[in-house]
């Protein structure tokens, strides 16, 4: 199914206009990855500052869960910008993405950071307070906070290798 | 570009040649935007803050006592993976203009900082708590935000002209 899109998408006038965007608008390429980064250092001083707090490694005054309702939604919003910045180079080449296996570990990394993100930003949410209400919880959320800040390392530098492994891995 | 031979000769060091023909180049340069990460996310929490603009019920020496060690902690480490991929074309570095904009942009970034921390972060008594930080404080944050950006952006296109 995701192998039918990257075709489709490849045969698409978006692919061609995406093309034709990075080649011919004066910096676009650096621009926008560099916005991509910056989204990066976004996700670092809100989901693995607040991780590495939960793990008592940082910030060590500041409030778990005032952290939780005060910076998940920076998490949010630059991830929508990463979407949005990392979008126009894969509908560019949606194939040389689509058989790149460090693009799908990347996103396997992604995914289950996201729905980590999501169980704590929105359990708290629910119910103020939520993990810090029992010591199951605490021993819970110190468990998502250590897999997520090992996600999230792990979305970063496999991030960085896509672009290298694609002269080892591209059929072409 | 002053001493050229220096930078040929750095360029010509096995170490240089290793990492620029095996896989320590990306394994570097990932390791180089997650130091990234933390530089800007850390400073970024502290700046929102001096400019009044977030974590308002901390006090401001707090988050800035709490969080500036990991913006210096990440980038010594972005300073020796950034000098191990340098190594590798040290000629052509120097000669880059990309490179040349995010030095000077790291070194204004640097003063910036020196200038809040020795003087304006002097007074900080007066506004840690509790009210709007004095415009000294906000431009300082203003100019961090904005320099760390330039940095990153200048860092970026560095790999787009060599």
């Amino acid at each position: 199914m995701i192998e039918d899109f990257a075709y489709a998408l490849a045969d698409s006038r978006a692919q061609e206009l995406a093309v034709y965007l990075l080649g011919n608008v004066p910096g676009l390429p650096p621009i926008t990855q560099a916005v991509h980064i910056l989204g990066i250092a976004a996700v670092t001083g809100s989901s693995i500052f607040l991780n590495l707090r939960i793990l008592g490694i940082a910030v060590p005054s500041q409030n778990v869960s005032e952290m939780i309702q005060r910076l998940m939604p920076w998490t949010w919003w630059a991830l929508l910008s990463n979407a949005l910045t990392g979008s126009i180079f894969v509908i560019a080449r949606p194939l040389r993405y689509y058989f790149n296996p460090v693009f799908a570990i990347k996103f396997s990394l992604l995914v289950p950071a996201l729905v980590l993100a999501f169980v704590i930003h929105w359990l708290s949410r629910r119910e103020p307070g939520y993990w810090e209400m029992s010591v199951g919880r605490r021993v819970a959320l110190g468990a998502i906070a250590l897999v997520s800040l090992v996600l999230w390392v792990g979305v970063v530098l496999a991030g960085r290798w896509i672009a290298y492994s694609e002269y080892l891995f591209y059929p072409e | 570009m002053p001493f050229p031979e220096f930078w040929e000769w750095v360029q010509a060091r096995p170490l240089s040649e290793y990492i620029g023909f095996t896989y320590w180049f990306p394994l570097l340069e990932s390791i180089h935007v997650l130091a990234i990460g933390f530089v800007v996310g850390s400073i970024l929490m502290v700046d929102l803050r001096l400019l009044g603009v977030a974590a308002a019920g901390y006090a401001a020496s707090r988050i800035t006592h709490e969080l500036v060690p990991w913006t210096w902690g990440a980038f010594v480490v972005a300073v020796i993976t950034g000098v191990g991929m340098f190594m590798t074309r040290a000629t052509a570095y120097v000669e880059n203009p990309a490179f040349q904009i995010k030095l000077l942009l790291l070194i204004l970034a640097c003063a910036n900082m020196a200038v809040f921390q020795f003087r304006t972060f002097r007074g900080i008594v007066y506004w840690d708590v509790g009210v709007a930080p004095p415009p000294a404080a906000r431009v300082a944050g203003a100019a961090s935000l904005l320099l760390w950006a330039g940095v990153v952006l200048a860092g970026r296109w560095t790999g787009h002209i060599i």
